[in-house]
């Protein structure tokens, strides 16, 4: 998988025909000529749009049959979710130290100021 | 997520979202983000240690960092990163980018440290800070940034296609 696949996945999101395309095809695989239906758009503007959609691994076209049917890949969802977590584990663990750290200091500055109250006192 | 609670909270959606409450004054968890010597105090999972911290807070301004894996785990290494700061309200709020890098703050791929593809090059971090009578909320904000569109609030169409499209998903 190319380094920057998840932001071509990203981009390919970023448009509401794309997304329409993609919810088309929760009900099933459809052709070219059926996903264009519903857009008023020429087939060639379609088959632009289903480009982006399987470069970005959104979906995938059938080699069997003449009309390549498209049908929709979960996969990149899935990706995003590893990197997410992974990212979670990440911040979670350098929060409980930050608690931590922050706990620390606090202590460190009442001890400060009580020593600096207790030295101005002899 | 609204109510206030020590226990840390979490939410799932494309982009991660943590929320804690620190028992800290708000000026003291700013400063644990913003000042060098207090941020290489707590940055990174446990048992990392961050041997170096440069941020030049300002917007446009940049930070580089590096965090130390611990000694004689597949972590047991430097990893830099850098980003460049895109909005910053004194106590408030930060917004800035997150790339991995090399030492000397060049953006390198996750690859370049043996992590996933799947990791995007540039995402962005948006930290903010709100006061809660001398507790702090810190809500942090970690998401992907598409390429090809980089600008300023190219996140919210990122976000809205990501939630659409996870909608359609659950919907067959």
């Amino acid at each position: 998988m190319p380094v920057d696949q998840l932001s071509t996945t990203f981009a390919a999101l970023a448009d509401p025909t794309r997304r329409a395309i993609l919810a088309r095809l929760t009900s099933g695989e459809a052709s070219v000529t059926e996903l264009a239906r519903p857009f008023e758009m020429t087939l060639p503007a379609v088959s632009k749009h289903l480009k982006v959609l399987e470069r970005a691994g959104l979906i995938a076209r059938g080699r069997e049959a003449q009309w390549r049917p498209c049908r929709l890949k979960a996969g990149p969802l899935k990706d995003a979710d590893d990197w997410l977590e992974r990212y979670r584990r990440f911040w979670e663990e350098s929060f409980d130290r930050l608690d931590e750290y922050l706990g620390e200091i606090q202590k460190r500055q009442k001890k400060r100021k009580k020593e600096d109250k207790d030295g101005r006192r002899k | 997520m609204a109510d206030a609670s020590n226990a840390p909270t979490t939410s799932t959606e494309q982009a991660l979202v943590i929320e804690r409450v620190f028992d800290a004054p708000r000026e003291l968890v700013w400063s644990a983000w913003t000042e060098p010597e207090h941020f290489m105090s707590w940055w990174g999972p446990k048992g990392f240690t961050c041997p170096h911290c440069e941020i030049d807070l300002r917007v446009g301004g940049k930070y580089l960092n590096c965090m130390r894996g611990p000694a004689g785990t597949d972590f047991d290494k430097d990893f830099w990163s850098t980003g460049v700061y895109r909005e910053i309200v004194p106590l408030e709020r930060i917004v800035c980018t997150d790339s991995f890098a090399d030492e000397k703050g060049n953006v390198v791929p996750a690859t370049h440290y043996g992590m996933g593809a799947d990791v995007p090059l540039e995402m962005l971090v948006t930290v903010t800070f709100e006061d809660l009578a001398g507790k702090t909320r810190m809500t942090l904000r970690h998401e992907g940034l598409p390429a090809g569109e980089m600008s300023d609030g190219a996140s919210a169409g990122w976000n809205e296609s990501f939630d659409k499209l996870a909608e359609v998903l659950a919907n067959p």
